[in-house]
């Protein structure tokens, strides 16, 4: 118990010592996504802004004027609008993988991290990055189709059963064992970014395998862990919602969206403690096995060997 | 004057002539005289409420057993006495029919044609072959199964006492397969008895059936699912001799059903566990020693008999609403996950029946029966006569309407199709879209106007908008006039026939007021309740009550295609010394003593032409209201005052639901970027989460 708090707390702290990269990434993630949405404000603007129905949406959500908008010609396709969200939020993907690596060591470092160091290591480990991603996406995208494959065999199969609620218990109980197994599978990738970047190591094949050992070695402590900081997710986005749908007014619009971004900026949070923990445990399972122990303060290894290499970029 | 006489006068004259001639022929035949006469008395109650009337007198029973009237409230030309065996394994009803018909029809009869609706779920059938071709309610047949198979088969049919004393003819080998819509041959839903003797005007004819329906999986709001059965549509059921000839349509993807009143007796066995509902009232019960359990039930006055089982129904039947006629006991049989929402469904029942009665006028049977169908089948929604289905999930938040809006309509149908039942293949619009009118009304008035469909979490819909936004779909596509299996598409008959026929008749309202139309409704209820009216007696009935020629908005709305679309183009305010400003740039700054030129512009974009009404509104508060025919593509309005346009609005009492665009029905001279940044906001979120999403999953 006092090892599951050890390393709930030790990423906690890793998180909370590095809040910076919080801010920063929320910043980039409204950012994009301010991209994202101009399409959509443009179209709906040029529908609504002049024209007194559109008062249906201010005081409450008239959901059949928003409907109209949306089947209006001049709205024009839903794609038109859809797909720049999907680009720019698949861009804050890519930018998450980029930077990633820079979080990794700065969750490891016991100093502030210079943005120079931060930078060279998300160049140095880029390469490696997109390789760990491509197995990662074989991997999860394999077992994400055999899990929901059989979800759909048992929940088809339970659709048949007189008891109406059985399909939808079953639809739960899925869902629960694939959150567990793609959480497991998160762990195990996310120890590997850990490895890759906190050991220098250019082998990512070695970083999956010490990732997926450690992460059976350690399935209770870990998966407990990551379990815990998705339920606290789960919290703010919950009470988030609340807060959003009670606390503010609908005509209110600056105060919805700072409410939104408070919550989005409280989201990144749990993703980043799981990081945390998952350096936290790097540093104290698999250090040793990855790196040669130093006198000096163990983060100052990896650190060290990326400053001193070559900058990638 | 004198030629209409004469059209008339020489139809009447060969009618009579060729009665007499058929009545004297089947006596020299040796028909019975039972079968050929007028009405012997009437049998005792008892009697009328055996399924099996006995071969004595043949007539239609005037009982009044599941009616709050003492005397029969329809013209009864059918009396349906069906003996039936449910088969739960097989889903399969195998059942002795015996149909009496009463001649009203003013003209001899040699060929009976009768609907055998399960046929239409067959490959090659019509409703199947349509159902792939423009899409389907339930289902679109990508993949035929065999559990899609349904079938209604006549094994053996005899005409009563047409081959001497007590003789029987049978004529199955003379039954024909008729297509009078499409001439698909494969189609097999209507079928045409010859009968050996034609039978004379005011004379009764009896129909013995051996027949057995296989039901499909709930197709069409009929059939099986699971251990649940909706017994819709499912035995031979005669046409209507309608306006000089029989109608008797083929069954289609779109349409729904015609037929004449009358009695119903059916005996129904089925497996002891089996929860039963039916229309009409139920007159005894008993256990069989085969396992089986036989429901009798009787009904009167009605055109279609349903019925349902499922061994898992929870009932609730102490409700009873006290009608104008007398006690109506509510009968709900709800699943056993939605049991919590029975209190509901009965709320909801109550609040509709109130308002029916009050507006519209009494429901007269003593039984509604509500079931709540099976989860996921294709049976929720449908109406019967006093036998509705609902349609609801084990989670159904309050402010989630559905169950209620579903109710309403299903019950509203007791009023346009059970009792005033038009012709549902041809007139679709009276039924689903008078009653989705009077939905409107109802819903409104229990839950409010923009929020009678949906109430959740902040969000809201109004069901008047929801048939606006349907009619807008499709708001060109087809007249509202049209035969509902002639429809473009089958969003085109959702569209119109429900959608636009209820925006028509609520822009209506605001033709002829409020008060008026309702008074219409009230007319057309009880003037043509139990018959078949046409489209024209409803139009002429609004006329009537109006005291107004109504031609100029119906022939567009209701036999045309024209669409209504009216905008606010332009507004525009500029001083009218813009010329005196120092620098000569052609802008005058502002003060209270500015008078400024106003203008407004409307356009008619579309073809329908239709008087509205404008409200301009000056930034000093002032309102001005004005009035356009609607004849011009365009017109302007133009102010000289000490105040600008602040905005300008046509038809601002919204009236007018059959605008096909509400945005540019206003302007405004500022924008008011509040709801755009509204919704971005939410689309905002919604990026920013997915973003964080494939964030959190993918690395």
């Amino acid at each position: 118990m006092s090892e599951k708090k050890g390393l709930l707390s030790g990423g906690y702290e890793k998180v909370v010592r590095n809040k910076r990269y919080i801010f920063w990434f929320w910043l980039l993630n409204l950012t994009l996504a301010e991209f994202g949405v101009a399409a959509f404000r443009h179209q709906a603007g040029a529908i609504l802004d002049n024209s007194l129905y559109s008062g249906g949406l201010v005081h409450g959500f008239d959901l059949g004027v928003f409907v109209e908008m949306l089947v209006r010609p001049e709205f024009g396709p839903t794609k038109a609008s859809t797909m720049p969200a999907i680009f720019f939020a698949t861009l804050f993907f890519a930018f998450t993988v980029l930077f990633l690596p820079g979080v990794f060591l700065g969750y490891a470092s016991n100093y502030r991290l210079p943005r120079d160091e931060f930078f060279r290591a998300c160049g140095r480990n880029l390469w490696r990055f997109i390789r760990l991603l491509i197995v990662a996406g074989i991997v999860m995208g394999i077992v994400t189709v055999i899990l929901f494959f059989i979800r759909g065999a048992l929940v088809k199969a339970a659709g048949e059963s007189t008891n109406e609620l059985l399909g939808f218990e079953v639809s739960m109980a899925c869902l629960l064992v694939i959150f567990l197994v793609m959480t497991t599978l998160r762990i195990w990738f996310d120890l590997a970014e850990a490895d890759v970047v906190l050991s220098d190591q250019k082998a990512v094949r070695k970083s999956i395998g010490a990732g997926f050992r450690h992460t059976f070695r350690h399935l209770g402590r870990l998966l407990t862990s990551y379990v815990i900081t998705t339920i606290v997710a789960g919290i703010i986005l919950l009470a988030g919602i609340w807060l959003w749908r009670h606390g503010v007014a609908p005509d209110r619009v600056w105060r919805a969206f700072l409410v939104s971004q408070l919550m989005l900026l409280l989201l990144l949070i749990p993703r980043f403690w799981q990081r945390g923990i998952a350096v936290a445990y790097w540093q104290r399972e698999m250090m040793v096995h990855a790196v040669p122990p130093l006198a000096s303060a163990p983060v100052a290894v990896p650190s060290g060997a990326v400053v001193s290499s070559p900058p990638v970029v | 004057m004198k030629i209409e006489r004469v059209i008339l006068f020489f139809p009447a004259v060969s009618m009579a002539v060729l009665s007499l001639l058929v009545m004297g022929h089947g006596a020299k035949a040796g028909a019975p005289a039972q079968a050929m006469t007028a009405a012997a008395p009437a049998k005792t109650q008892a009697e009328m409420a055996s399924p099996m009337a006995g071969t004595g007198t043949v007539t239609i029973p005037d009982t009044t057993l599941a009616i709050n009237s003492d005397k029969a409230m329809s013209e009864r030309v059918v009396h349906y006495e069906i003996d039936a065996k449910y088969d739960a394994g097989t889903h399969t009803v195998n059942a002795t029919e015996v149909l009496t018909y009463h001649n009203l029809t003013g003209q001899a009869l040699d060929h009976f044609p009768f609907h055998l609706y399960q046929n239409a779920f067959q490959p090659k059938a019509t409703f199947v072959r349509e159902a792939k071709l423009v899409g389907s309610r339930d289902t679109a047949y990508a993949k035929w199964e065999d559990k899609d198979y349904g079938s209604e088969d006549i094994k053996h049919i005899f005409v009563l006492g047409q081959a001497g004393q007590a003789g029987d003819v049978e004529m199955t080998n003379d039954l024909k397969y008729i297509q009078p819509d499409d001439g698909n041959k494969d189609d097999r839903t209507v079928v045409d008895v010859p009968v050996p003797r034609p039978i004379a005007p005011g004379a009764y004819v009896q129909f013995k059936i051996m027949f057995q329906t296989k039901f499909p999986e709930t197709q069409a709001r009929s059939g099986w699912k699971r251990d649940f059965v909706l017994g819709g549509q499912w035995f031979p059921k005669v046409g209507v001799f309608w306006h000089g000839a029989w109608n008797c349509h083929q069954y289609h993807n779109t349409t729904e059903f015609f037929a004449d009143f009358g009695v119903f007796d059916v005996k129904l066995t089925v497996p002891q566990n089996e929860v039963v509902g039916a229309s009409g009232v139920l007159v005894s019960d008993a256990a069989n020693s085969d396992g089986t359990k036989t429901y009798v039930y009787h009904g009167d006055d009605i055109h279609d008999f349903a019925w349902t089982a499922s061994p898992r129904y929870k009932v609730k039947d102490d409700g009873v609403f006290p009608g104008q006629m007398g006690p109506v006991k509510l009968r709900i049989l709800m699943q056993p996950a939605h049991w919590s929402q029975a209190a509901r469904h009965e709320k909801i029942l109550m609040e509709t029946l109130e308002r029916f009665e009050m507006w519209y006028g009494p429901y007269p049977y003593k039984m509604l029966t509500l079931v709540d169908p099976e989860p996921d089948s294709a049976a929720g929604g449908m109406e019967y006569p006093t036998f509705i289905t609902g349609d609801s999930s084990w989670f159904m938040p309050k402010g989630v309407l559905l169950p209620e809006v579903v109710v309403e309509h299903e019950f509203g149908h007791q009023y346009w199709y059970g009792m005033v039942a038009t012709n549902e293949f041809e007139d679709a619009w009276m039924d689903e879209g008078i009653n989705s009118y009077t939905e409107v009304k109802v819903l409104d008035s229990i839950f409010g106007q923009d929020r009678s469909m949906l109430q959740q979490a902040g969000v809201t819909l109004g069901e008047r908008e929801e048939q606006r936004l349907s009619y807008a779909s499709a708001a060109d596509t087809d007249a509202i006039a049209e035969n509902a299996y002639d429809y473009y598409s089958s969003n085109s008959y959702a569209g119109i026939t429900y959608g636009k026929t209820a925006s028509v008749l609520l822009t209506l309202e605001g033709i002829i007021g409020e008060d008026t139309m309702a008074k219409a409704m009230r007319t057309y209820f009880m003037k043509y309740r139990f018959t078949h009216p046409t489209k024209e007696d409803f139009l002429k009935t609004i006329e009537e009550v109006s005291g107004k020629d109504l031609r100029w908005y119906f022939n567009p709305a209701i036999y045309g295609t024209q669409v209504l679309d009216y905008e606010v183009s332009k507004i525009d305010s500029f001083p009218t010394n813009w010329y005196e400003d120092e620098k000569g740039a052609g802008k005058k700054k502002d003060d209270k003593d500015t008078v400024y030129r106003s203008t407004v512009w409307l356009r008619r974009k579309e073809d329908f032409v239709f008087p509205v009404e404008l409200e301009v509104k000056f930034d000093n508060g002032e309102k001005v209201r004005e009035h356009w025919d609607g004849q011009n593509r365009w017109v302007k309005f133009q102010y000289t005052k000490k105040a600008k346009i602040e905005s300008a609005e046509i038809d601002p009492d919204h009236k007018i639901l059959i605008d096909r665009n509400d945005f540019n029905n206003s302007r405004t001279a500022e924008p008011n970027p509040k709801p755009t940044r509204k919704l971005s906001n939410y689309w905002l979120f919604l990026t920013q989460w997915l973003g964080q999403a494939v964030a959190w999953w993918g690395v």
